[in-house]
């Protein structure tokens, strides 16, 4: 499935890690009764008015779309916690806080569709942007470290959105070094002591971010 | 002959090398503009295209220099690709390392570019780049485009284009 949208690229397009989003559980409050809804994906409970039950996203949304329910917005979409996140992100210059791999996903279909059930939407919308905005940030800071050494590139606590736009450019940056610092291209007549004709050691794993 | 079909690789060997002659040959006169029978002396200095340059190199007909194409100023678009073929050819080891070195400076560059959305920027850069920097300069690019477009919203299924031909039924 992945690359589906541009096999050159090897990505998937925002659609696509949106859908792949929207199996994450959340919590409603239906105002009807429901039987039991039977997919191949599970079975999910019977429904009753004002009794708060937990269903995937995209099932959710499409509740809320036929007016059935109201969304309650996850734990960590709160003010509080997500100003918390924001401060944390901007004290730790090489690290990445912990937020929900989806977060952006699960945020703007939030907001598309029940704007009304947020709590202070603007406030919450203007946090998460600022939270994408330095970590992204943090990310390109974190690349222009990579040089001829390099094997992997490991970035913990990344999102899956944020994966996909650095994913080709990464991988693109890793194999075009990986072409240029071959053996046969490099060679140090003076420094090597005995010529390997195998690949040479590329030096000790350094992690992108250290812990 | 590893990338016969490879399109980039073809553009590529047609990059020109200057090459001195060491043995005299005959008949090609055309190579060398300013010798007056059909023949190419040895030692006269010639401008080959490099897949040329490289058979007959193996043939031990010609020394290649190291080329006017890797100074600083006309910097061609396959430096890189170039630069890679030569080196095993050329007995200059340092060529690699310098490869290198100039791959990871302008690299940095690159990258401060392309996530950012400034496309004032775009078409003055662009012509200064090889092909492997534009590849990764595309690459970046466009995945930012895709995700704020993405993010801007707009409806989740796309009409086909063809539906919206309307064709006026034949009278």
């Amino acid at each position: 499935m992945a690359g589906q949208s541009d096999p050159h690229l090897s990505l998937f397009s925002a659609a696509e890690v949106e859908f792949l989003a929207e199996d994450e559980t959340l919590e409603i409050v239906p105002n009807m009764k429901m039987d039991a809804l039977n997919f191949i994906c599970g079975d999910y409970g019977p429904f009753y008015p004002q009794i708060t039950i937990e269903v995937p996203l995209w099932l959710a949304v499409a509740l809320k779309k036929r007016g059935k329910c109201t969304i309650r917005p996850p734990q960590w979409m709160s003010v509080e916690k997500l100003t918390q996140v924001l401060e944390a992100e901007r004290d730790s210059p090489r690290e990445f806080q912990p937020l929900p791999f989806h977060y952006v996903e699960i945020s703007r279909l939030l907001f598309d569709h029940a704007r009304d059930d947020i709590p202070d939407m603007y406030m919450v919308r203007s946090l998460i942007e600022d939270i994408r905005n330095v970590r992204f940030h943090k990310v390109e800071t974190g690349l222009e470290t990579i040089s001829a050494r390099t094997h992997a590139v490991k970035l913990k606590n990344l999102s899956a959105m944020e994966v996909n736009i650095v994913r080709p450019f990464v991988v693109r940056t890793l194999q075009a070094f990986y072409k240029h610092d071959s053996p046969q291209m490099i060679q140090h007549p003076d420094r090597m002591a005995n010529r390997q004709p195998q690949v040479a050691d590329r030096g000790p794993r350094r992690d992108l971010r250290r812990r | 002959m590893a990338q016969y079909y490879n399109i980039d690789d073809i553009i590529m060997e047609e990059e020109i090398i200057l090459v001195v002659f060491q043995v005299a040959a005959n008949g090609v006169g055309l190579l060398d503009p300013s010798a007056e029978t059909n023949s190419v002396e040895q030692g006269s200095k010639v401008e080959l295209p490099f897949w040329l340059a490289q058979e007959l190199h193996l043939r031990q007909a010609v020394a290649m220099n190291v080329l006017a194409c890797f100074n600083q100023k006309n910097r061609c678009p396959y430096f890189y690709e170039l630069g890679c073929k030569i080196a095993p050819l050329v007995g200059d080891r340092t060529i690699g390392s310098f490869l290198l070195y100039t791959f990871s400076s302008r690299y940095k560059e690159v990258l401060s570019k392309a996530h950012s959305a400034a496309f004032a920027v775009a078409p003055k850069f662009l012509t200064l780049l090889t092909k492997e920097e534009t590849h990764l300069y595309e690459a970046a690019r466009s995945s930012m485009a895709a995700f704020k477009k993405w993010r801007t919203g707009g409806p989740r299924f796309e009409r086909a284009s063809i539906l919206g031909i309307k064709r006026k039924p034949a009278n």
